[in-house]
């Protein structure tokens, strides 16, 4: 019986972790978007409540098909339910990344914080909805490969390490070029850098290896070089934070004669979203 | 997927417990919505800026630190502060400075920076415009 009860934890814990990976996914583009910080900021209560209302009856029709439970919801009421979770989901995580950014601090006023939260949270409760559509891959794919000889590892290692660049890149090309980076990085402090690069790690690491999603037994076992969770959870940041420098270099929003505390502050900044897409990249292989 | 047809198992207590915590938040977030409606009132925007920092001096330049702060109701954009000092009645140096959004209660600062010090002539900072969002 304690087993049981611990065991539905544990796939409570997981569904969780998968809708909020799916929420990440999904949400973590629009977080960069200063211009939905200002809508939020300047806002009326009536819309926020009109923008929570028609949320809620997206994701509703979201949880009868797609979900971010290993069982989809079959009944309307586990729908209504899993609606109510999604979006709790949704809000939290974007919460939790407003506050990282300092877009919501101790004297933000309520009324901005609540804008913000709402309309940010929305694109992340959308995901959390869509969480299994998004990356359920097809289970067993990779049975075959699992025999791992020494250039077999070498090409998991060089597949999973395009693939994070990959991800990364598509998500930083679209951050890259806008003025929100530099705009953090003036307000951003050490402290809040080392959460940003912790909470990237544990993004990540939740994407890939704890939610769940697709071949991810397969992925707990060993095949490349770094495929350890911890150590290709890091060597695959590495290599987020580097497309993002170089997605930066690119738009020249670096430039050479910069200090390094710059360089430092903005590929942190872009590195949270670029690992995010690198995530998902090595999902999607 | 194979399970999506099947019958879903009953609610674990996990699940309701996570269910608990999420209405819990929800909850909070409409209630607080709804508690700032209705404490929401038709003020408009009051704009006070101050001076509350001593003038800086550093490598021949003088830095006059300012704060603004919308002590109204109704958020405003693109504040515009300007600052004007005057040595025997003419304009030798100014400046302006934009703040792209203040909602009600929010601070800002900024300062103005002169070359010469503001203290030998009359210096005035105000805010000069807004807009409304």
């Amino acid at each position: 019986m304690k087993k049981g009860l611990a065991k539905q934890w544990r796939t409570e814990l997981h569904d969780l972790l998968r809708g909020a990976s799916g929420g990440f996914l999904f949400g973590v583009p629009l977080l960069y978007t200063m211009e939905v910080w200002w809508i939020g900021s300047s806002v009326g209560p009536v819309r926020m409540l009109l923008a929570l209302v028609l949320t809620f009856a997206i994701i509703f029709f979201l949880n009868q098909t797609a979900g971010f439970r290993r069982d989809s919801a079959v009944h309307t009421t586990d729908a209504l339910i899993d609606s109510v979770e999604a979006i709790a989901i949704g809000i939290v995580c974007a919460g939790f990344i407003l506050i990282l950014l300092q877009e919501i601090t101790l004297q933000t006023p309520l009324h901005e914080a609540l804008g913000k939260l709402i309309y940010e949270g929305m694109p992340f409760s959308l995901g959390v909805a869509l969480a299994n559509q998004f990356l359920r891959g097809d289970e067993g794919r990779f049975d075959q490969q699992s025999n791992s000889s020494r250039s077999k590892q070498l090409s998991a290692t060089l597949s999973d390490i395009s693939a994070t660049l990959i991800g990364a890149t598509i998500i930083a090309f679209n951050i890259a070029p806008t003025d929100e980076i530099p705009m953090l990085a003036a307000a951003v402090s050490g402290l809040s850098l080392l959460s940003m690069m912790i909470a990237s790690l544990l993004i990540s690491y939740c994407i890939v290896f704890a939610s769940g999603f697709t071949n991810y037994q397969q992925r707990q076992q060993q095949r490349g070089i770094f495929q350890r969770p911890l150590s290709e959870t890091i060597a695959s940041y590495l290599v987020s934070l580097i497309a993002a420098m170089v997605m930066l270099l690119f738009f020249q929003k670096l430039e050479f004669g910069d200090p390094w505390q710059v360089w430092l502050n903005y590929s942190i900044l872009l590195g949270l979203p670029a690992t995010v897409g690198g995530a998902a990249g090595r999902l999607a292989i | 997927m194979s399970h999506s047809s099947q019958e879903r198992p009953t609610r674990s207590i996990a699940e309701w417990t996570t269910f608990g915590i999420a209405s819990t938040i929800l909850g909070a977030i409409a209630g607080l919505v709804i508690y700032a409606w209705a404490t929401e009132q038709d003020r408009p925007p009051v704009l006070t800026l101050e001076r509350r920092e001593q003038i800086r001096e550093a490598q021949g330049q003088y830095y006059v630190p300012f704060t603004v702060e919308n002590t109204g109701g109704e958020t405003v954009e693109s504040v515009q502060v300007v600052a004007e000092l005057r040595v025997n009645g003419q304009v030798e140096e100014s400046g302006d400075q934009q703040i792209d959004f203040l909602s009600d209660g929010e601070t800002e600062e900024g300062a103005f920076v002169f070359r010469r010090d503001p203290r030998r002539g009359e210096l005035t900072v105000r805010v000069a415009s807004y807009k409304l969002p």
